[in-house]
């Protein structure tokens, strides 16, 4: 590459990777002498460019934005933007390492402190939609939803998320379940309860329903209605009878 | 003239077409309407799974897919990247699309997407640049490939060349394709002072294999290229211009926000096969 052009990327980058604001425009109009630009035209790629990062991530987090005041979260946002997070050719890449920025920020900042843990909610909640697993349409044998993700949370997401009603979520351990409907393909999602925990082994560890009934005391058709509840709810998929 | 492009490559103009976007995911597979083909932005499909991959294979069953792709970057700084121009490459065979595109614009910078599409200085040096890299693309993919003319708000410091002359010498080195957007044409030439026909006719034209008409926003001293309306009346005009000197191209209908029903963007195609029937006449 010619050093000119190289020159001119340099200039564009250092311009968008600086804040917002007159300053920059300066800065990138004087390192190129006799370039007649109106800065409002230049001004026009700093919004564009920040703007994608801003949008994306009110798109991929709408309860962490809605927990915190508006201030607070244009303070995230420009935070996470000069961190300059857009590394993949998928727009909502970017949004990834948000919610271990938000967790490095909570405290400081005086934020609620659930948000790191809403903000992961959120991440693996389309992280599940969007997830390259293919959900084979059959399978020979009792097995767990490819695309399951598990968090450990501190606090009582899965009804927060669920009612959405303002009130801050409860605090308490919660294991959390996410998966992607073979059907509806959009996530589903549960606190881990004991069935769902026992039908997930069945399934990770091969084991039939005679067997769990013999192990544990449960009549036989009470394991069997588990199976088909989680099979029809996604979390499993069960072969064809 | 040389001999057209397409005519070299085997390409038929296909009719006209609209984007596949999220919120026709369901919808579009099912239109009872007429619809002669239907393009996707690669981005959406290279490491997305779920809904968008259903909707990817339904509309396959239907239509001839065309990727036009946002992330290539073939104007920029950094190399290429490898594992996208891989996945695309696997896309464009797996979709057996006839051509694909992008634009004439860079869109990274050290190691950083704008997911934006940034206009080059027009300088030789800047051809230099970009031809091997469009070689480079064609060669790993196999398949014609065509460059968009983008919208641009400023001229990049240091420009020697006419925007026209820059774009002819990359398309014309690289020998690829074209696609020539027009409302891009009457955005530019508006914003810039300069007679949208003339530049058409400075064009490449037997290098244009396909077009793109989208909706664009009036601002108080600038026109913001936002695929947000309808197509207007200027660039309906300017369309035919343009093909009463190509003939009939493949015309996509581009709307990417502030998206309206789906019969109304299948309305605008239906106006673009209206046109197109005219100029095969």
């Amino acid at each position: 590459m010619k050093p000119g052009l190289k020159h001119f990327f340099d200039s564009m980058e250092a311009y968008l990777a600086g804040p917002p604001g007159a300053e920059g425009l300066s800065k990138l109009s004087a390192s190129h002498p006799g370039w007649d630009v109106a800065p409002e035209r230049m001004a026009l790629y700093g919004q564009f460019v920040r703007g994608h990062v801003r949008s994306t991530l009110e798109k991929l987090f709408p309860l962490t934005r809605k927990a915190v005041t508006p201030a607070a979260w244009d303070a995230l946002v420009e935070g996470y933007t000069r961190t300059r997070p857009a590394r993949h050719y998928e727009l909502n890449r970017l949004g990834e390492g948000f919610p271990p920025f938000v967790a490095d920020g909570t405290q400081a900042q005086g934020l609620p402190p659930f948000l790191p843990a809403l903000a992961r909610f959120e991440w693996a909640d389309f992280a599940v939609f969007a997830s390259e697993e293919v959900i084979p349409e059959r399978v020979t044998q009792l097995t767990p939803n490819p695309t399951l993700a598990v968090l450990e949370q501190p606090y009582r997401l899965c009804a927060f998320v669920r009612t959405r009603d303002g009130a801050p979520p409860a605090e308490g351990d919660e294991l959390a379940l996410l998966w992607r409907h073979p059907e509806a393909l959009v996530t589903y999602y549960m606190a881990a309860t004991p069935p769902a925990l026992l039908v997930l082994k069945m399934a990770v560890e091969g084991l039939s329903e005679e067997a769990v009934a013999q192990a544990t005391g449960m009549a036989a058709p009470d394991v069997h209605a588990e199976v088909v509840r989680f099979a029809k709810d996604g979390l499993v998929l069960r072969p064809v009878e | 003239m040389s001999p057209r492009y397409s005519h070299r490559h085997g390409l038929k103009p296909l009719g006209a077409g609209i984007g596949l976007r999220r919120d026709f995911y369901e919808a579009l597979p099912r239109t009872p309407r007429k619809l002669d083909w239907v393009e996707i932005i690669p981005e959406n499909f290279l490491s997305l799974g779920g809904r968008s991959q259903r909707a990817l294979d339904a509309c396959r069953e239907r239509w001839t897919l065309l990727p036009h792709g946002v992330g290539l970057n073939i104007g920029g700084p950094d190399a290429l990247d490898d594992d996208y121009v891989t996945r695309l490459s696997a896309l464009v065979k797996r979709l057996d699309a006839p051509f694909f595109s992008d634009h004439l614009c860079y869109s990274r910078l050290g190691g950083v997407h704008l997911h934006d599409l940034l206009p080059l200085p027009f300088t030789p040096e800047a051809v230099e640049h970009v031809v091997p890299r469009v070689r480079e693309v064609m060669a790993r993919v196999e398949r014609p490939f065509l460059l968009e003319n983008p919208s641009y708000y400023a001229a990049m410091p240091g420009g020697t060349l006419q925007e026209a002359d820059f774009l002819r010498q990359v398309v014309e080195a690289a020998d690829c394709g074209l696609l020539l957007d027009v409302n891009n044409v009457w955005v530019n030439a508006t914003n810039h002072g300069y007679d949208p026909r003339a530049f058409v006719d400075a064009l490449p034209l037997e290098r244009v294999v396909q077009v793109h008409l989208a909706g664009h926003d009036v601002g108080e001293k600038v026109l913001i290229d936002t695929h947000g309306d309808r197509v207007c009346d200027d660039v309906w005009a300017l369309y035919r211009y343009t093909l009463e000197r190509t003939g009939p191209v493949s015309t996509l209908i581009e709307w990417d926000q502030g998206i309206p029903s789906l019969d109304a963007v299948l309305d605008e195609a239906d106006l673009a096969r209206t046109a197109l029937a005219e100029a095969s006449r």
